[in-house]
């Protein structure tokens, strides 16, 4: 990986998308390489191993999602879907197979050049050994002492409080799905229930939101999942 | 081909003293079970039409069902349906002879018929030599009647009318004996004290409770039992069946003769009572069925009952099959009448021919199945599928009597239905055409108008001119940046709409906070909202929708708000629970909603006849009617006391939240939650 340049390949029918897509990431400074079927994006995604995959779902010879397995099970590269508005349960099922995030089709280039470089950030942590304190804005969290700072005051959580925050923290700027944060706090418990999240959720915004409608860090995707807001105060 | 010998005059040659009409032909066919008989019926029409003469078709009371075997029950079913159809009337009796010649002839007399229709089988059938009875053969002409002989068609199968065809019902023999036995009994005392002629007054009471109660052969063998214990327990030389005494012979014979007149006379009153039940019955069925009809209701909503309804009524595997406006069969079939594709074919055969095939017919009489046609006035409107049991005593072998008139008030009542049917689909159908007409125009022009000024604006950015100012190219950019949000939004709503009404969208529901819906909702609108002040009011709800869906609708009334309410003018959104209702409610500080258009605006394409058009294919709403509909709440719009409109998405509440929910569930996965445990 070149640290200035990294290399992102984007796997796109639409030759006007994938001309935008060169284009702006190229101006970004982004080494680009482009396939257009499904083929030719498995073979340069195992021969360039990119940086970063941008995956569009519908490509004329096969399913976009299929080729994300495809890669998945040889590869750690993040890979963010480029998916069409209202196919929740499309987006839910890429998440939850290996996907690192996605963009809704029509999106603007902040948001999927912010997209990137929350996946190019992790891909880069995920080598080294997690940090034991992680600081976004005003917010502190100490995996080691398990305190939690809010604009430099203590917030005291419960324990699901707190592991349900640190798995939003580590994947800072990324989407959690549902499933994914039930597994990670309270893994095979028998009978868990994907409500635990929304509850458990909503005691937390109590904690970090004074306006849960204009939230600070904790960001709702509808029918998929939380985020934390990467660069939150910004 | 029948053909008939004495074809020259059907006209008999002496019809003395009949009065009236008497010169005017009249044809009479007896009609049994037997497969030839169809073939004669056709050929009684067939003379009749020719001769424009009124023909009737005889038949033997089948309620006494002994008289037929199970095959023929059926064939005269079929028989009495096609002679019916074939226009004769109906004429049902009930011989005490077999054969019923005298009876037959007499009847054929009082009908003032000319011409009896039969087949060589038939004569003999028919008109045969009663046992003993006559000793000269029966000589229909000697009644002034003439007799159409017709070649019968090739029998498959003749089964005779059956001498002693009633089965034996052991628990009735049984019972008869042991009453012998307590006559006997009895008998010892009543010789005793009484005399031999009161005995023998006791075993005649026998006989005739066996007869009156009892059958055929149960009340022979009671007959002979106690004539037999009689003579061996009482008559001299007691204890042997010798008889001395001539008399005594008498005696027994009086008593079988007895026996046997009263049996005779019990079964026919029997078999009128039945008669008459039946008669009940079936006028009992067409009234039921009419209440029945009368719920009216959709042909589909209408087969289901009829279907239900019938197949109680009749106590037989039976289904109500619907004709497709193509003329084809409908699929849908009752679950207890499974079809094979064989029977479908058989039934798209009977509405084909309008005629009834099937089981008993001419058409596969084969099959399980007897399928009728549901004619109405001016079409098919489906098939009965009837499959005749003979043990199905609701359903009479002359099944004909009562579906004819049961099928023609389906028939009627589906027709009306299904007209009411294709008019509503006309009216849709009309609205619909309306809808797209107005969609394609009101489409063509804001789809059009965004796509003009990014073009527009893309062209001058390609090729700008000399005199360009350095802050055009932004302004230019925003431009092409809001109409193509607006272009956007627009293609959106497009789609939520087609979806939602072509009921493509499923509602998932889940356990939301309300505040999640209204961030993402909030967050969804934040570059329309720009720096409009915004407040929010929410209580700490869980709600049980579609997260999405509401997501969309609570959008769609804040970009509602935003259209009509001055630039800079505070937009708020409140929640509330007011009569086990969740209430969203968007308010804004704009004109309002003009009085009367509260409703108005719901419609698809309404834009308000208040000030100028907004921009916008006015399907927002729209949208948000179907979204809360979809979720079994609805969606009004006010204005509020202080001016400015308020739009109010009202959603039923549904019992329990997460939080309780999962607390009774786990409490040890639960133990930290915030509503238990006191924190700050």
């Amino acid at each position: 990986m070149n640290p200035d340049h990294p290399l992102i390949l984007v796997i796109e029918d639409d030759p006007y998308l994938r001309q935008y897509l060169s284009t702006t990431l190229r101006s970004h400074g982004y080494g680009v390489e482009e396939a257009t079927t499904w083929e030719e994006g498995r073979a340069k995604a195992h021969k360039l191993t990119p940086d970063v995959l941008l995956l569009d779902l519908g490509l004329p010879d096969g399913d976009g999602l299929s080729l994300a397995r495809d890669l998945r099970a040889t590869s750690r590269v993040p890979i963010i879907v480029v998916s069409a508005r209202g196919r929740e349960e499309d987006k839910v099922l890429a998440l939850d197979m290996g996907v690192d995030d996605y963009v809704t089709k029509p999106f603007g280039s902040s948001e999927l050049l912010a997209r990137i470089r929350v996946a190019l950030r992790h891909s880069a942590e995920v080598s080294g050994p997690p940090p034991a304190v992680v600081e976004l804005g005003g917010l502190r969290m100490d995996f080691a002492s398990r305190e939690v700072t809010l604009d430099k005051k203590p917030v005291r959580l419960t324990k699901n409080e707190f592991d349900l925050l640190a798995v939003l923290v580590r994947h800072a700027g990324q989407v959690v799905t549902n499933g994914h944060l039930l597994q990670e706090v309270w893994g095979d418990a028998t009978g868990a229930h994907p409500a635990y999240v929304r509850v458990y959720m909503r005691s937390l915004r109590k904690k970090l939101e004074p306006d849960p409608t204009r939230p600070r860090f904790l960001l709702t995707e509808l029918g998929i999942g939380y985020r934390l807001k990467p660069d939150p105060d910004a | 081909m029948p053909n008939r010998p004495g074809h020259a005059s059907p006209v008999p040659a002496a019809v003395e003293g009949a009065g009236t009409g008497a010169w005017e032909p009249r044809f009479l066919v007896p009609v049994d079970g037997r497969l030839a008989s169809a073939g004669l019926i056709r050929e009684t029409a067939r003379m009749a039409a020719a001769q424009g003469v009124v023909w009737l078709a005889v038949y033997l009371d089948a309620s006494q069902r002994t008289l037929y075997t199970r095959q023929e029950l059926s064939r005269l079913g079929a028989n009495l349906c096609l002679a019916e159809e074939l226009g004769a009337d109906l004429v049902c009796f009930q011989p005490t002879e077999r054969p019923p010649g005298r009876e037959l002839l007499a009847l054929a007399k009082a009908h003032r018929v000319t011409d009896l229709v039969l087949d060589s089988a038939g004569r003999s059938r028919w008109l045969g030599q009663p046992k003993g009875a006559h000793p000269q053969p029966l000589n229909p002409r000697d009644l002034g009647l003439a007799i159409q002989m017709v070649n019968p068609l090739p029998e498959h199968s003749d089964p005779r009318l059956k001498a002693w065809p009633e089965a034996m019902d052991w628990g009735h023999l049984g019972l008869a004996l042991f009453i012998v036995l307590l006559a006997t009994g009895v008998g010892f005392v009543v010789y005793h004290y009484l005399g031999l002629a009161d005995v023998i007054m006791l075993y005649m009471l026998c006989i005739t409770v066996a007869a009156t109660q009892f059958g055929r052969w149960t009340t022979f063998i009671a007959s002979v039992a106690a004539i037999l214990t009689l003579d061996f327990c009482f008559i001299e030389p007691r204890y042997t069946f010798v008889v001395t005494d001539f008399q005594h012979i008498g005696t027994f014979g009086l008593m079988f003769g007895v026996g046997w007149v009263i049996l005779g006379l019990a079964e026919r009153i029997r078999s009128q009572t039945s008669l008459a039940q039946e008669r009940e019955r079936h006028s009992r069925a067409l009234f039921r069925l009419g209440q029945v009809l009368a719920e009216g209701g959709s042909p589909e909503a209408i087969q289901h009952r009829v279907d239900e309804y019938l197949r109680r009524e009749l106590e037989v595997p039976l289904a109500v099959l619907l004709c497709t406006p193509k003329g084809d069969l409908a699929d849908g079939n009752g679950p207890d009448a499974p079809f094979t594709p064989a029977d479908l074919a058989l039934a798209q055969q009977a509405l084909k021919q309008g005629a009834p095939v099937g089981q008993g017919t001419e058409t596969s009489p084969q099959s399980r199945w007897f399928m009728l046609p549901l004619a109405g006035l001016e079409r098919t409107v489906g098939v009965l599928a009837v499959q005749p049991r003979p043990e199905a005593v609701s359903l009479p072998p002359d099944r004909m009597s009562l579906l004819v008139p049961l099928a023609s008030q389906v028939s009627l009542a589906l027709e009306r239905a299904s007209l009411a049917e294709e008019r509503t689909q006309a009216r849709i159908r009309a609205e619909h055409a309306q809808l797209r007409a107005t969609l394609l125009s009101s489409l063509s022009h804001d789809l059009k108008t965004p796509l003009g000024s990014i073009t527009g604006a893309i062209t001058t950015l390609l090729d700008p001119g000399p005199n360009t100012a350095p802050g055009d190219q932004k302004v230019l950019l925003n431009a092409i940046h809001h109409e193509s949000r607006r272009l956007l939004r627009m293609v959106n709503n497009l789609l939520d709409i087609t979806k939602l009404e072509s009921g493509q969208v499923q509602v998932k529901k889940d356990w939301v906070a309300v505040e999640e819906i209204v961030e993402a909702a909030i967050s969804h609108m934040e570059e329309q909202m720009g720096s409009r002040p915004l407040s929010v009011d929410l209580p700490e709800q869980w709600v049980h929708v579609d997260p999405v869906l509401l997501d969309q609708a609570l959008v769609n009334l804040l970009d509602n708000a935003l259209k009509f309410s001055p630039p800079g003018s505070a937009i708020r959104i409140r929640g509330a629970v007011r009569d086990g209702a969740f209430r969203l409610q968007v308010e804004d500080e704009g004109p309002g909603i003009p009085p009367g258009e509260e409703e108005l605006i719901f419609e698809k394409l309404y834009r308000g006849t208040g000030g100028a058009l907004a921009p916008g294919a006015g399907l927002g709403l729209a949208i948000c009617r179907a979204i809360a509909e979809a979720h079994g709440g609805t969606v009004t719009a006010g204005n509020q006391p202080g001016g400015g409109a308020r739009l109010t998405i009202s959603l039923p509440l549904e019992n329990g939240d997460p939080g309780s929910v999962l607390s009774q569930l786990n409490p040890d996965l639960t133990s930290d939650l915030p509503g238990a445990a006191h924190e700050s």
